[in-house]
């Protein structure tokens, strides 16, 4: 098992401690493992030591107690320049740059490789726009990194990381800053990069719905310390990702896998109609206004949703009465009266 | 020229295009700081002094006692001042920072004023004043032992302190203590070393003789080339400290490196010229503009070129040629520098490094 591990903790604790005393230990006994081409999620809440676990991974900080091992040897054997061919890292904080370009900043990623004035030869060049291409900002290369977006940073900056040529790649909360899109372009960047380059990945997020899906492995703190880890779906099967995140009021939605927004409960609804977009949507609306479907019991609010063609009507009766709505905004202000839209009328 | 990554380094390649522009242009100042100044000598005459030909002997005098010496100092401390600059720009990450930001110059300051006021003091005054300022080999001495002492404190506190920022907070408060010391230190003083003190606060060039000049062109080129050995981790500091040390670079030694090579500078361009300001923190914002990169591969060799030109231009502009009139070289410099900084701040925030550290 240890030679497709690149990364190996046993026995880790993790924490802090002054000259003369530990102050403050984050997590005890971890064991670890993180094997080639595998991308990795650490997720956990806020304070729960996700930084702290990626500064000792990576060698910033030592442990406790415990080994970090990296390709089977100490991580704190490593001189730093075999170390920055081994690992590199995305960090979390922006680069404030001016006046480099995107080239400039990933080839400042073959540090460990080019001679004393950092002169980069043919292969350093061609490694460099591959790094590039490979993160889909190929086209990126003569912009200078004060003028690009937040996601287009992160991808230079991933770039860059991929340029070092390292087996481990650890990324702290990559998808921080980025809007829902860039979030999933980076994490798809990632994982194909962990499929073609067979890079080993290790990021944290607090993205937990994209971490579901993208990662082949979790790695979950709790707020005591404890570790989970394990493939995504079996956690969510088990229930162990849910209890490890559910606060007051905030419930996991194992079928969706996602967490539910909770909301006032105002009654029971029916629903009946074709299998469509329409149909779930007008699902979710209803659980938006709070109600909940109606099992077997009388349902408050009867919804029937007929095409007449390619367009939608919605039939609905209530208490308040009946009557039919072209879209939902003015079906939820007919059901609900002054929650949803009031102008429908 | 585009700007098209397939081409490494193309910010490289435009420098190296410019360079016989710009070492053209440092040639031209360099002949005409010989020529002007209180009394001009005419092109013909100083190509004929070059070749050894026979002129008026003032002239001659002029060139070899005063003209070569000053402009070859004026070149050597432009260069220094900017490179230093450039040096705690990246180092701090400020774009704010100058040569005498870990308070070098103050050291020195406290240094000049400590010999000054014991000279006041021990009747050895007469000895100092009579001398003057100029050729007073006691008061470059007393200034490179004053910024080195600060480099040493700096230097110990830099060992037992991580934080960059806590260096530089410290830098700037051993400045404000040493310029109390200088203060108390002046109201011992008799009228005569005050004069001679702030004249040294002025700043010149012209204060270098032909025995002196060997001594400080050896060391300042040698934080030259200390300069052009630090400029892959100097890029590497772009990206910040953390990203560097992820990149395999030593900071701890490089950190005392560059504080060194810093100090260097600094101090011998202190000692020899008095404290110059404004040039330090100027010209590397103008050279980055200038080349439009911040790739220290082009901009040590870009600062010493034009740091050279333009402590060149503010001479011959302290000088106001065809006069007897000398400005006071820091008046210049300000009036050249401040008006760059500002541009960098107004632009800095869309452009550039910004104001953040």
């Amino acid at each position: 098992m240890s030679d497709a591990a690149i990364l190996t903790c046993t026995g880790l604790t993790i924490g802090y401690r002054n000259q003369k005393a530990i102050i403050k230990e984050v997590a005890k006994d971890l064991d670890l493992h993180l094997m080639r081409g595998e991308m990795v999620c650490l997720i956990g809440p806020n304070g729960s030591g996700k930084s702290t676990l990626i500064r000792t991974l990576t060698g910033i900080q030592p442990p406790l107690s415990g080994d970090v091992l990296l390709s089977d040897r100490r991580i704190s054997d490593f001189s730093p320049e075999e170390k920055a061919k081994t690992l590199s890292v995305v960090l979390t904080s922006q680069v404030q740059a001016g006046y480099l370009t995107a080239f400039d900043i990933v080839a400042l990623g073959r540090f460990p490789y080019t001679n004393w004035a950092g002169k980069l030869t043919e292969k350093d060049n061609e490694i460099v726009l591959t790094a590039l291409a490979s993160v889909g900002a190929r086209d990126l290369a003569g912009r200078f990194i004060h003028e690009m977006s937040d996601g287009e940073r992160q991808k230079v900056m991933i770039a860059r990381a991929l340029a070092q040529e390292p087996e481990l790649m650890v990324l702290d909360e990559p998808t921080a800053f980025l809007d829902l899109p860039h979030k999933i372009e980076t994490m798809r960047i990632l994982r194909l990069v962990a499929r073609k380059t067979k890079k080993s990945i290790l990021l944290s997020t607090h993205d937990l719905n994209l971490a579901i899906r993208c990662a082949d492995q979790l790695w979950i703190i709790d707020s005591g310390g404890n570790m989970i880890t394990g493939t995504p779906e079996d956690l969510v099967i088990s229930g162990t990702f849910g209890s490890a995140f559910e606060i007051e009021g905030v419930r996991f939605d194992a079928i969706r896998g996602e967490f539910s927004i909770p909301v006032e409960k105002q009654g029971t609804f029916s629903l009946a109609g074709p299998d469509s977009v329409e149909r779930i949507w007008t699902l979710y609306a209803m659980e938006r206004i709070g109600f909940i479907p109606a099992e077997g019991t009388r349902a408050d609010v009867t919804v029937t949703l007929r095409m007449d063609g390619d367009i939608p009507r919605w039939q609905y009766s209530c208490t308040r009465g009946e009557g039919e709505c072209g879209n939902l905004r003015e079906l939820i202000g007919c059901i609900s009266g002054s929650s949803g839209g009031d102008d429908a009328h | 020229m585009r700007l098209d990554g397939t081409e490494n380094g193309d910010s490289m390649r435009r420098f190296v295009v410019a360079l016989p522009l710009i070492a053209g242009i440092l040639v031209f100042f360099f002949l005409l700081d010989l020529m002007l100044g209180s009394v001009n000598i005419p092109p013909e005459a100083l190509f004929k002094i070059l070749a050894g030909g026979a002129v008026k002997e003032t002239w001659v005098n002029i060139f070899w006692d005063w003209r070569l010496p000053k402009a070859i100092t004026a070149i050597c401390a432009g260069s220094a001042l900017a490179l230093s600059g450039l040096l705690m720009q990246t180092f701090f990450r400020n774009p704010l920072a100058d040569p005498y930001i870990l308070g070098i110059s103050s050291g020195a300051s406290l240094g000049v004023a400590i010999i000054m006021m014991s000279a006041g003091i021990c009747g050895a005054g007469a000895v100092f004043a009579g001398i003057g300022l100029i050729g007073d080999m006691s008061i470059t001495v007393a200034a490179i032992l004053g910024s080195f002492a600060v480099l040493l404190l700096i230097l110990l506190i830099s060992s037992k302190i991580q934080s960059n920022i806590t260096i530089l907070i410290l830098g700037i408060m051993v400045s404000y203590i040493s310029g109390a010391l200088v203060t108390i230190l002046l109201q011992f003083t008799d009228e005569t070393s005050m004069h001679t003190y702030s004249l040294w606060t002025f700043g010149s060039f012209s204060g270098v003789t032909w025995s002196q000049l060997p001594l400080m062109a050896v060391l300042l080129l040698a934080g030259f080339i200390m300069s052009f050995c630090l400029v892959k981790p100097l890029n590497a500091l772009l990206l910040g400290e953390q990203y560097a040390e992820s990149m395999g670079m030593n900071y701890a030694r490089i950190r005392i490196l560059i504080i060194t090579t810093t100090a260097l500078m600094a101090g011998v361009v202190t000692a020899f010229c008095g404290p110059i300001g404004f040039l330090g923190i100027a010209i590397p914002h103008f050279c980055r503009a200038f080349f439009v990169t911040a790739d220290h591969r082009v901009l040590v060799p870009g600062c010493i070129l034009v740091g050279g030109i333009i402590a060149l231009v503010t001479d011959i502009i302290s000088r106001v040629p065809g006069t007897d009139i000398v400005l006071p070289l820091n008046a210049i410099t300000a009036l050249f520098g401040a008006p760059v900084v500002i541009w960098v701040i107004v632009r800095g925030t869309r452009f550039g490094r910004g104001v953040t550290t």
